[in-house]
């Protein structure tokens, strides 16, 4: 399953196969690079900030957890991996 | 090398443990000051080598890499590249990683290798990553990386002396270790970050079982969210309740002083300077110290347990309604202690309107400085008891209701900002959510120490100034003998007040409230001292020493007025030193002003409409 990481369901992992550089300005683009969010990393989806709207989105990889608005998630194109890996 | 004490500065990702580090090597002997030009606060400390000799340690601000995204981070950069105005290159650094997360942080580690200066490196509540069951070789990541890895447990006080020893055969040696060059890009980074990791890996289990148990409960949507508020709400319960037995023994303890003083001196200007001006007034605020002590110790103890980021995750969403961040949560939440503390700490938002909107707001939210406005007011005009049977009290619930009046006239005004003076690109957040940990009490109390001591250092000067002058201005000049007229009234401050008061009286202040604004400007808190000393005035200090002034204001105010200058202060921008720490942090007079206007606007319009409907309602 091909999906942006903000339509990845929660408790999914994926990978990350694009991002949208573009769709993010310079200092945005360097932080998602700096917290890991790189082709090919592994991620899963664990949590929405709230009931009525999406943002923000929390998201692990690796032992690490952080957290990231909708806008950017949308600009990373991930590929669901394994579900049983996922739990 | 001369015989000056080393520099060593202290460096590594957010949440690292950096800080508990500097504070296990220090201990208490810290100084913090601000780096020149900027408002980047400088903690640096000493400690020492085995054999006793100094070394000056610096806590340089959480980074992620040496291209800064924020102004504490042009600070970090600088600090290491020599570059930093007033400050020379450090001797060496101790770079902190978190042991439970190597992939990440070993990235920066690598950036700072690669700058050629001695390192050390301390691999980080490594106890934590064995509970989380990652058992991990520091000689085997020593061996890769060319530096010392010394394994510390900084909360346990765990490693201290290898790692100084470390240090010190660092500083001797000539080895520099393998890094990474300046100009590596983050992918090369990440990839030789994950090598170094897992060849240093001996035992591993895939997740952090604890904080994600936790964080499916805490930020559940509909749970995290009852949770966080029932916690805000326990917190300002907590405030009032566990406070009042320290402060009734404070408020004792002035009392005891005044009247020995009036024993022992003969009546007259020394005697009137000491029990009203100097204890009467400094002593009406000192009384709050164990409420403002409660405040930070909740705020300290959410900030060490990592459950601060959570609420700004929950809020995030709220926030963004708003055109703020959930990162802006942090610096508005410590507004609740005090503005200046929170409007410095507005630094790590990246985005430039939404930093200035967030320090345009932060006034708004309930500093400390207003609780004890709010604790006179609440205690003489609310009545103790609890709502329809239940266990809350109604004091508790009016403070809360203050609080979140503030909460609400921010988002409120963040709302309009950002439609006009500070349009822009909706901000964006991005923030790691560390693992969660048990506070530590040694680095609690360290922090509640450093509150404490700033508050009543103010008492001891700018409200110790203030009260005094506004003493002198009530009593001089002396009202004639037998004229029957009021000795406030005749007074300097009185004609002053009674000039303010023509403003003020249709929003329901009498003349007490007039006079009280006037010194409120230093300080909020000092609105009470005035209410104290001009009470204290007119009594003569005999009655005063036995009434509190609580039951005096009751006796004399209406409820409409009291509840508008309770709504007054959920508004007014009364604190020079919050318009000044706004001057600096916007570089200029226009802001401030901006927000010294809107304040006060917004504050006569909410008294107004509190008194009208008060008195509308019958409670004139």
């Amino acid at each position: 399953m091909e999906t942006s990481l903000d339509r990845l369901p929660l408790g999914r992992a994926a990978r990350i196969i694009a991002i949208d550089w573009d769709a993010l300005d310079v200092a945005e683009g360097r932080r998602l690079r700096e917290l890991g969010l790189l082709d090919g990393v592994e991620l899963t989806a664990l949590h929405r900030g709230g009931l009525f709207w999406r943002d923000p989105l929390a998201v692990a990889i690796g032992r690490m957890r952080i957290a990231i608005r909708a806008r950017h998630a949308a600009a990373i194109r991930v590929v669901a991996v394994d579900p049983v890996a996922a739990e | 090398m001369t015989t000056a004490a080393p520099l060593v500065a202290l460096v590594g990702n957010p949440n690292a443990g950096k800080s508990s580090l500097f504070n296990a090597l220090t201990g208490a002997r810290q100084k913090i000051a601000n780096y020149p030009g900027v408002t980047v606060e400088r903690k640096s400390g000493r400690a020492s080598f085995a054999d006793g000799r100094p070394i000056e340690l610096v806590d340089l601000p959480g980074s992620y890499s040496l291209t800064p995204a924020s102004l504490d981070e042009v600070v970090t950069r600088d600090v290491v590249l020599g570059q930093q105005m007033g400050d020379r290159r450090p001797d060496a650094l101790i770079i902190v990683v978190d042991a439970g997360n190597l992939d990440q942080h070993l990235c920066f580690a690598l950036e700072l290798i690669g700058q050629g200066l001695p390192v050390v490196i301390a691999l980080n509540m490594i106890d934590m990553a064995l509970r989380d069951g990652l058992e991990l070789d520091a000689a085997a990541l020593a061996a890769e990386l060319g530096v010392p890895v010394v394994p510390t447990v900084a909360v346990r006080k765990r490693g201290l002396a290898d790692l100084v020893a470390a240090l010190d055969e660092a500083l001797r040696s000539a080895a520099r270790g393998s890094g990474v060059a300046g100009d590596a890009d983050q992918f090369t980074l990440h990839q030789r970050a994950r090598t170094l990791a897992r060849a240093a890996t001996l035992r591993e289990t895939p997740v952090r079982r604890w904080t994600h148990a936790i964080d499916r409960v805490v930020l559940h949507p509909v749970l995290g969210f009852t949770i966080l508020l029932t916690l805000l709400f326990v917190m300002f319960q907590a405030v009032y309740a566990w406070a009042t037995p320290f402060a009734d023994a404070l408020e004792g303890g002035i009392a005891a002083l005044q009247a020995l003083v009036v024993g022992a001196l003969p009546d007259g200007f020394l005697r009137g300077l000491i029990v009203e001006g100097l204890l009467g007034g400094v002593g009406s605020v000192v009384v709050f110290l164990p409420q403002i002590v409660i405040l930070f110790l909740f705020i300290l103890l959410l900030e060490a347990s990592g459950y601060m980021t959570r609420a700004a995750f929950l809020m995030d969403g709220l926030m963004a309604k708003v055109g703020l961040s959930g990162r802006g949560f942090i610096p508005l939440l410590s507004s609740f202690a005090c503005a200046i503390p929170g409007i410095m700490a507005t630094r790590a938002i990246p985005d430039a309107q939404d930093r200035l909107t967030t320090i345009l707001v932060a006034p708004l939210m309930t500093c400390s400085a207003r609780l004890p406005v709010y604790a006179l007011i609440i205690g003489a005009f609310i009545p103790a008891q609890t709502v329809g049977g239940t266990p809350i009290g109604l004091q508790g619930l009016i403070l809360f209701g203050l609080y979140l009046f503030g909460i609400i006239g921010a988002l409120a005004v963040a709302l309009v900002l950002r439609r006009t003076v500070t349009r822009g690109n909706t901000a964006g957040m991005m923030m790691e959510l560390p693992r969660y940990q048990m506070p530590r009490a040694g680095d609690v109390l360290l922090g509640l120490w450093q509150r404490a001591w700033a508050f009543l250092r103010r008492a001891g000067t700018i409200i110790l100034a203030t009260t005094v002058v506004l003493w002198l201005l009530l009593t001089y000049p002396k009202a004639p003998e037998g004229s029957g007229i009021s000795q406030v009234e005749y007074s300097v401050a009185g004609r002053i007040a009674s000039g303010l008061e023509v403003v003020v009286a249709p929003i329901g202040f009498n003349h007490d409230i007039a006079l009280a604004l006037i010194p409120a400007m230093a300080a909020r808190e000092v609105a009470v001292a005035a209410l104290a000393t001009a009470n204290a005035v007119e009594a003569g200090d005999d009655d005063a020493v036995a009434a509190a002034l609580g039951d005096t204001l009751a006796g004399k105010w209406s409820l409409a007025t009291a509840l508008a200058f309770l709504a007054w202060f959920v508004f007014a921008p009364q604190c020079i030193s919050t318009i000044a720490v706004t001057r600096r942090e916007t570089n200029g007079w226009k802001w401030p002003l901006f927000m010294v206007g809107y304040l006060f606007a917004l504050a006569y319009a909410a008294a107004g409409i509190t008194y009208w409907t008060a008195v509308a309602l019958g409670l004139g």
